[in-house]
């Protein structure tokens, strides 16, 4: 049985990987530029705000659970954090990814607090303080946008270790590997799979299953702050209109790596491997030159094909399943 | 207990504040200032059938203009601009300007909306329609009850309204972007590339139509590398697109960028390759947003019509219809100094666009 969910996870992911690679082989043979160091730090540069949200709502996914409210969330970090620099100029970058982090902890609480408290399913939760926290930052900044940030922010944002690789790579990195220590060596995080596997198995077996809760949607606004902290490094002033819709591609990201959303499963590695496919899409589509109107379709196809792939194998392994429990 | 209690009723002033936010938001305001100039206007109303001799009357009535000035959504610096510009100009003409609008860009909302107003019998609605056609019912009312009706910023459809107000005619705007672009990149020949930010944004589109054909008329050397690139309107977007067509197209001498977020985007992806002085940007961009890539030189053009004074003239001529005048080309209204340019006996535009360059 142990072995049979290895082979599982390994096989859920062996789908992405295979579609990755093989789209990257064909994206090197039709442009020259997209298989270069610069290409890639450039392409997982764009994509590390997707991808440090996506690591955050994957422990939300994994519990059968879904936070709708990382746009807003991210949105709320930005302003904060784009006033505070204003506010305290002489400050400096460590100071203000915290401050992002604990703004977008603090919603993640809330968003803890109520679903828990109250036993508000976490779409209905999220979505009210998704409006909730738009609204404040509408009323906060009446939509103008947030210029003329410090320069050592700036050059903050602009470094690349090496010359090579960018500060939002380290922020992505960082992200991925505390996600992932805590999803494999914590009682957390096995708390975590657990709830989402069976939520009154899990209260049977001992686990806190409210204190849970609240620390994976905490963790996810903390994420979604950090997201913010990565965004306005690379745009270099806020925009509060610009995270709209951000939600569904960070959900879809992590769908797409493999979690699903009927909770349960759901990995690091496969997470990365969805941002990573979404990145070389997006950027390769355009390196090889292909007409605009076609690089959605093509989107969409792989992202079909990267899922039913995922479908097919979890089928065909429950239909052996099914036979095993009959015969036996 | 007491705790749940409390929690139970945070949520539920939660709940409330997220209804009056995401929807009845807009409506709580309007029902709320209607009783005000209703009851106001009731008496009114029957005072003046009574007693019409009153001969001092014509200041009192040019101030009871009630014009309602609706844009496609509250809260982004562009309509924070033309709402500006909209309540100056009742300020300086003497006439009630209520300048509200969804907080999303969206039509239903505006409907119901309308609906309040034409029930609080204002006397203009000048309104830039989310979607025009589903528009089209409640501006019909609108009429019927007598209420002149303008659009603005965005066409309605044409046969409702008493005017409409263009802030640029598309075609100038396209081809002015195309001029600029050879003006910067110093040749007449070579590659270059659109970023959008939709693609089926209506305004965006008709601009890159009109700069396309002219470009390909009077500039047959300058080659379009692509369709145009979209990107959501954001900025982040504008930049990894126009990094990726750099790499795509090496040879690429110029971006034109429709949206306001496009061409800074754009520009901090020319600042980022180090490309200012191969890589031409012109765009359409608001001037307070784009002072940080003109600075360097990564955006060389940035441009847009003078958004207060959108505002401004959509109320005058609104004004001016309720005085009784006729709108015509060349012809003066209060508070709008230039003679109108009209492209037909309802369209006025406004002029050619403001050019933000490097000082």
């Amino acid at each position: 049985m142990k072995n049979f969910a290895k082979n599982f996870v390994k096989r859920k992911e062996f789908g992405i990987i295979l579609i990755v690679v093989i789209l990257s082989v064909i994206l090197t043979f039709l442009s020259s530029a997209f298989l270069t160091v610069t290409n890639i730090m450039d392409f997982m540069k764009s994509n590390s705000v997707y991808g440090i949200m996506a690591f955050g709502m994957l422990p939300v996914l994994i519990s059968a659970g879904i936070d709708l409210s990382v746009s807003a969330t991210i949105a709320l970090s930005a302003v904060v954090i784009g006033k505070f620099m204003l506010a305290f100029p002489n400050s400096n970058p460590v100071i203000v990814i915290l401050v992002a982090m604990i703004v977008g902890a603090v919603v993640g609480v809330v968003n803890g607090l109520i679903i828990t408290k109250f036993n508000i399913p976490p779409i209905v939760t999220t979505l009210g303080v998704m409006t909730i926290v738009n609204g404040a930052v509408l009323l906060g900044t009446g939509g103008a946008w947030i210029s003329g940030l410090p320069q050592w922010w700036v050059s903050f944002g602009s470094f690349k270790l090496f010359g090579i690789i960018p500060t939002q790579l380290f922020m992505l990195i960082f992200a991925g590997l505390v996600t992932w220590l805590i999803l494999k060596f914590t009682l957390v995080g096995r708390g975590i799979y657990a709830v989402g596997g069976s939520q009154s198995s899990a209260v049977r077996v001992g686990y806190n299953v409210n204190r849970i809760l609240i620390f994976i949607y905490a963790f996810c606004g903390m994420m979604a702050g950090l997201g913010a902290a990565a965004h306005i490094s690379i745009v270099g002033q806020v925009d509060p209109n610009t995270y709209t819709g951000y939600e569904l591609d960070v959900i879809s990201t992590v769908v797409l790596g493999g979690a699903s959303v009927m909770g349960g499963t759901g990995t690091v590695f496969g997470t990365t491997l969805g941002v990573i496919l979404m990145a070389v899409l997006k950027n390769g589509l355009i390196l090889a030159r292909i007409p605009n109107y076609w690089q959605k379709v093509v989107m969409g196809l792989v992202i079909i094909i990267a899922v039913s792939v995922d479908v097919i194998n979890r089928k065909r392994e429950q239909a052996k399943l099914v036979r095993v429990d009959v015969e036996e | 207990m007491k705790m749940k209690k409390l929690l139970s009723l945070t949520l539920v002033t939660a709940m409330v504040a997220t209804m009056s936010l995401t929807g009845c938001g807009s409506k709580e305001e309007a029902p709320a200032e209607t009783p005000a100039p209703a009851e106001s206007e009731a008496p009114a109303a029957p005072a003046e059938s009574a007693a019409p001799a009153e001969s001092e009357a014509p200041a009192a009535s040019g101030e009871s203009y009630d014009i309602v000035v609706m844009p496609k959504l509250i809260g982004i610096p562009y309509f924070n601009q033309t709402g500006e510009g909209a309540e100056k100009a009742g300020k300086d003409l003497g006439v009630n300007v209520i300048y509200n609008g969804p907080t999303t860009a969206d039509a239903a909302e505006q409907v119901k909306m309308l609906e309040d107003y034409i029930t609080q019998g204002v006397d203009a609605i000048c309104v830039a329609p989310n979607d025009p056609a589903a528009l089209d019912p409640v501006l019909k009312k609108a009429r019927e009850a007598g209420i002149k009706v303008l659009d603005w910023d965005t066409p309605a459809t044409e046969d409702l309204v008493d005017a409409s107000i263009h802030q640029i005619s598309d075609k100038e705007l396209g081809e002015h972007c195309v001029d600029k672009l050879v003006e910067y990149m110093g040749t007449e020949e070579g590659e270059y590339a659109i970023i959008t930010g939709g693609l089926s944004a209506a305004n965006l589109n008709a601009w890159i139509k009109y700069a396309r054909e002219y470009a390909e008329e009077k500039f047959p050397n300058l080659k379009l590398v692509a369709d145009p690139y979209p990107t959501d309107e954001k900025q982040d977007v504008a930049l990894s697109t126009a990094k990726d067509v750099m790499k795509a197209y090496p040879d690429l001498k110029g971006f034109i960028c429709m949206s306001t977020p496009a061409p800074i985007g754009t520009a901090q992806a020319v600042r980022e390759l180090g490309l200012q002085d191969k890589v031409t940007v012109v765009g359409t961009c608001v001037e307070e947003d784009c002072q940080d890539v003109l600075s360097d030189g990564s955006l060389d053009c940035g441009m847009l019509w003078n958004t207060q004074n959108l505002g401004y003239l959509t109320v005058a001529c609104a004004k001016a219809l309720l005085d009784g005048n006729t709108l015509s080309n060349g012809a003066t209204i209060d508070g709008w100094d230039s003679p109108l340019v009209m492209e037909n006996d309802k369209i006025v535009v406004m002029g050619p666009p403001d050019d933000y360059e490097k000082k």
